[in-house]
Formats: C-alpha cells, sequence, structure tokens
C-alpha cells in the first residue's frame, strides 16, 4: 500500500439517476399496484351503474353542488364515470400522493436527513443533482401514467367504457403532466427550505388548491374565474376523455414543471446545505 | 499524483508559498443569522502534511470543513483548496478531495459495497480491489446492509468512502469518531501513510491524543476563531506536566516554600508520608531543566514526570478568555 495503483475506470453510467430507481423501485412497484388495483375495482362496476337507472337516479337526487363538486356530471357515460372516479379522484390522489413524496424527498428531505452534504461533496454539481432527481421522478410518473392507460385500455372492452384511445392517450398524458408539475413544485419547496415538510406542503397545497378551485369554480359563472388557477382544472375540466386532449396544455404542463425544475436547481445552487 | 512531498519540519511555514499549500485560508468569515460561527480564520496546510484543527463542539471546525466542500458558502474571506477557490468550485475539485462529514448520515437500505460503489461512480475512479483492501484493515463487512451496521461500522464505511479514491486532500471531520481503540490506531496508520505518499490530511478532533499521533501541525479553534497554530512539538513544550517527588530530610512546609517560588509550579500541594518523609504533588509547565536543578539540592527518594498532557493544556486554552492572541509561535 505504499503507491498508488492503476485506477479502474469503469462506472456506471448516469449514476444520479439511477441510483434514485435502485433506491425506489420498491416504492414504484407498490404505487403501480395501487393504481392498477383502483382501476380494477372501479372501472368494472361501470356496466351495473349505466345499465340500470338506479345509479342515475342517485346521481339525480343528489345536490347539483355536490355533483359538480364530484365532476359526477357526466358519470353515466364510460368517459365521465372513468373520468370521475380514476384519473379525477383516486388515481389523482394516489399520483398526487407520490409525486408530492418523491418531489418532497428528493432534495429538501434527503438534505434534511443529512445525505445531501455527503453526495454534494463528491464528484458532482449541484445542477446536476437536482437535474438527475427531477428526470427521475418524471420518468417514474411516466411509468404510472403509461400503466394507467395500459390498465384503462385493458378494461375498455370489458367494462364496456367506449373509450376512445386516442382520447384515453391524451388524457393519461394530461395526468402525466399535473402530476409532474405538483413533483416539481415539491421539488422546489424542498430546495428553497431543506426540509421534505416544505415540499409536501408546497406540492400537497398546490394540488389541494388546484381541486378546491375547480370545484368551485364549477358552482357558479361567478367563480369561475378560478379555473384558471386551477391545474386540475386545465387537466380535466374540458373532459378530454370524451372529447380529446388538448396538446398545448400538455406542453405547457412539462414546460411549467422544467421551469420549475430549473428553479428548484437554481435554488439548491444558492443556498448552504444542511444548515 | 507522482510527486510525493516529504513532510517539512513542523513550524516551517512561513516564508512557503501560500499558492503550494494545499488549504490556504484567509479571513474566513461565516455568520449564521445572529450566530458567528466563523470569525475572520486563517490558517494553510502545506501539501503532504497532517494539519489537525481541535476545539469544543460548536467552535466551528465542522463550518471551516463545509466551506471547504463548498457546501456551504462562507460570508467573507475566501478559501482556496489545491489551488482552487473553493467557492462554486466545480466537480474536478471535489473529486481530488476526500470527505468525510461529522454527522455521518448513509442512505441505509444498500449495503456498504453497493454505496461505495456509487460514490465510486459520481466520483472515483477507484483503484480495483482498494476498496476491499481497506474494507479488510477495517475489518468492515461490506455486504450487510448499511442500516443493519453499528455507529462504528458506519464510520469506517465513512473512512473508506473518503480514503478510496485516493485522493490528493482528505478532509475529515472527527475521523475517529465511534471507532474503538485498535481502530483508532489502524486509522492514524493509514493518516500517516497517506502523508507518506503525498496526500495531505486537515482533520479535526475534540480529543487532542488522537490528533497529537498524527498531525504536524495542530490549530486550536474556539468560538470560531483560531486560539494558536503550533506544532505538535511546540504544543507538547508548553503543556503541562503533572509531577510527584517525595524528598527525606525535609519538612513539607520547607518543600512547598521551596518549590512553590519556582516558575511553572502550580497546584502544589505538600504533605507528610506515613515514612516521615514529605510528599510534594503539583503540575509544572514550560521547560524542565530549571526545575530539575532546582530539585537537585533535595534528597530525593521518589520522584514521578508524567508525559506532557496535552489535553489539559489545551482545555485551558479553551476556557481562557482572550486567550486568542495569548499563546504566539
Amino acid at each position: 500500500m505504499t503507491a498508488l495503483r492503476p485506477l479502474n475506470v469503469r462506472r456506471a453510467p448516469l449514476p444520479l439517476f439511477g441510483k434514485v430507481f435502485t433506491d425506489s423501485w420498491r416504492g414504484l412497484l407498490g404505487w403501480g399496484l395501487g393504481l392498477t388495483a383502483a382501476a380494477f375495482l372501479y372501472l368494472p362496476l361501470y356496466p351495473s351503474i349505466s345499465g340500470g337507472s338506479g345509479m342515475q337516479e342517485v346521481i339525480n337526487s343528489m345536490p347539483p353542488e355536490m355533483i359538480k363538486t364530484l365532476n359526477y356530471g357526466d358519470i353515466g357515460t364510460g368517459a365521465g364515470y372513468v373520468q370521475a372516479t380514476l384519473f379525477g379522484l383516486i388515481g389523482f390522489l394516489l399520483l398526487t400522493i407520490a409525486a408530492t413524496s418523491w418531489g418532497a424527498g428528493a432534495l429538501g428531505g434527503d438534505e434534511e436527513a443529512g445525505r445531501l452534504e455527503l453526495t454534494l461533496a463528491h464528484g458532482v454539481t449541484r445542477v446536476q443533482v437536482a437535474a438527475a432527481r427531477f428526470c427521475a421522478i418524471a420518468v417514474k410518473i411516466l411509468a404510472l401514467s403509461a400503466l394507467l392507460f395500459v390498465v384503462v385500455l385493458a378494461l375498455n372492452d370489458s367494462a364496456q367504457l367506449e373509450l376512445e384511445i386516442g382520447n384515453l392517450l391524451g388524457t393519461s398524458l394530461l395526468f402525466y403532466g399535473v402530476s409532474l408539475l405538483t413533483a416539481s413544485v415539491a421539488l422546489l419547496g424542498g430546495a428553497l427550505s431543506g426540509r421534505r415538510i416544505g415540499g409536501i406542503a408546497a406540492g400537497a397545497g398546490v394540488a389541494v388548491v388546484g381541486y378546491v378551485f375547480n370545484a368551485l369554480g364549477n358552482q357558479s359563472a361567478s367563480l369561475e374565474w378560478l379555473h384558471s388557477l386551477s391545474p386540475y382544472y386545465w387537466a380535466f375540466g374540458n373532459n378530454p376523455l370524451s372529447s380529446g386532449a388538448n396538446v398545448t396544455t400538455i406542453v405547457i404542463f412539462l414546460g411549467l414543471s422544467l421551469l420549475l425544475a430549473a428553479a428548484a436547481a437554481f435554488a439548491l445552487r444558492q443556498r448552504d446545505i444542511g444548515v | 499524483m507522482s510527486h510525493v512531498a516529504p513532510a517539512p519540519p513542523a513550524g516551517v511555514r512561513d516564508g512557503r508559498d501560500p499558492s503550494d499549500a494545499a488549504i490556504d485560508v484567509v479571513d474566513l468569515v461565516k455568520q449564521f443569522g445572529h450566530n458567528r460561527a466563523l470569525d475572520g480564520v486563517t490558517f494553510q496546510v502545506p501539501r503532504g502534511t497532517v494539519f489537525g484543527v481541535i476545539g469544543p463542539n460548536g467552535a466551528g471546525k465542522t463550518t471551516i470543513m463545509r466551506a471547504l466542500l463548498d457546501i456551504i458558502r462562507p460570508t467573507a474571506g475566501q478559501a482556496t483548496v489545491l489551488g482552487t477557490p473553493s467557492r462554486n468550485a466545480g466537480p474536478e475539485l471535489r473529486r481530488r478531495i476526500g470527505y468525510l462529514p461529522g454527522e455521518l448520515i448513509l442512505e441505509g437500505r444498500t449495503s456498504g459495497r453497493r454505496l461505495l460503489q456509487h460514490y465510486a461512480d459520481i466520483s472515483g475512479p477507484v483503484a480495483a480491489g482498494h476498496v476491499q483492501e481497506l474494507a479488510e484493515r477495517l475489518t468492515l463487512d461490506l455486504d450487510r446492509p448499511v442500516r443493519k451496521l453499528s455507529k462504528g461500522n458506519k464510520q469506517k464505511l465513512g473512512i473508506v468512502q473518503a480514503f478510496m479514491h485516493q485522493p490528493e486532500l482528505l478532509v475529515l471531520d472527527e475521523p475517529t469518531s465511534g471507532l474503538d481503540p485498535l481502530m483508532q490506531q489502524e486509522f492514524l496508520r493509514m493518516v500517516r501513510e497517506a502523508r507518506d505518499r503525498g496526500q495531505t490530511v486537515f482533520l479535526s478532533s475534540h480529543v487532542i491524543s488522537e490528533i497529537q499521533q498524527a498531525a504536524d501541525e495542530v490549530a486550536i479553534l474556539r468560538d470560531g476563531r483560531i486560539v494558536t497554530i503550533n506544532s505538535v512539538e511546540e504544543l507538547r513544550a508548553s503543556a503541562i506536566r503533572h509531577l510527584r517527588l517525595v524528598a527525606s530530610g525535609i519538612r513539607p512546609a520547607d518543600l512547598a516554600a521551596a518549590l512553590s517560588g519556582l516558575d511553572g509550579v502550580t497546584t502544589l500541594n505538600c504533605t507528610a508520608t506515613l515514612t516521615g518523609d514529605a510528599e510534594a504533588v503539583a503540575t509544572l509547565s514550560g521547560e524542565i531543566a530549571p526545575f530539575v536543578q532546582a530539585i537537585s539540592t533535595l534528597q530525593l527518594r521518589d520522584l514521578v514526570l508524567e508525559e506532557p498532557d496535552l489535553e489539559e493544556s489545551v482545555l485551558k486554552l479553551y476556557s481562557a478568555p482572550n486567550s486568542h492572541s495569548a499563546v504566539t509561535k
């Protein structure tokens, strides 16, 4: 051990990006199973709901404000049902939780736990770390959105949903966009505060406010302006499952997410870490 | 890293070109809110030496190290590491540094080997077999999940992580924390070997004994200021020794009178022994020659002059107010 020896230069490609998956593939699998289970729980019930008049009667007996809040207005159609139950409710909830938790944990949580310091002491820049972790989250959310697309498509016939594949694809991409936006906000919150809770508050805050603004905007014309502030409405307000998704909206979601991720990288670059 | 710089004689710092230093810190100030963690710290660490910084918790040791790694940004002043300003330094600089944080938190779900591979992937390259060799030296099992490792074993993993890519500069914050004494000795051997290969080591501790064994120079830090920078030899010379002597044919009061006037003798306590001799217990600081001369007229029956206790002399520096100007080289 007296002389320096030749160096082994074999290295993993994209180590920071890949590490996220070796650390969290179990979590990703869990979210995927949960999402699939939700789809298999809800969608096969559709024929029994649409077939009889019972469900429509129940819906009609509900206060109109409630119907609007829950987006149950079109629940009698396949597209309306999938939107109201899966993309707009349980799937949205699951992805919001996953995206918020990944976004908040990626920088803020890692810093709070005390691990980020050692990573940054190695041969990486903070921007690289932020970019790699954002990309990993983007891929994970894309995987879940793609999974949901595949599962819904697989159930389309048996559950008599009569969804158009193009509309389903567009809705899945909007679903991806709104979830990625939540993750990016959480990433920025964590990067700014250096705490996991900062990211959770930011990510969950934007998702919840978006949902509430959408619901309030549905109630009356005087509150409709709230729709413009609601990412949830941007994504699902125009019933993309029945009337098709707006490509511009998808691009806006991706662009905003990239902008927020860049802000997170910049915030991380400026700060003292772990103090 | 083909250059192998011999360790310069202790204390020969002045007149060296600071740009040649592994670490050159000038007037470093770091303010956290109202708390001034560093208050104008200046020092150089020559290449190929071991430089220790000691001080109580909260003195600013960790803050200095974090500033060197660009984990925190100083409020004022500047730190140059291996010829590059540390502020916003690129990854190339940090690849040449091995860092062990004071509060080592490691990812728990993976094995030690995989964790080290990850750090090698982002910082490396690492010589084939070197990780295994370091792990064997420290008797560390690399295949256990990190979360199941004891504090000492996690610390060993952190040490391997810092040493494995054979960096030009090692920045080690409380490296022996959690290690048992045998491992501490092994670690100190690794530090000496690193220096002999030309690597520079900058380490901190709140225990002087380990620094005393490994370091060429020691900076003492208190309340964000450097109290003194000394070679270990100089520190030893100024250190306190405990002494005990037994003389016959003299009464305790006379013995006390004879000794109390000597320079450097403090906490003197003279008593009569059961055999009728006089016993003196005291501490002695500074040169020992005058003391030995003074006691040569006594009929000594026993004399114990202990190894200097650096810990105690350093503690004295910690506690002495305004002593940052009291000790000079």
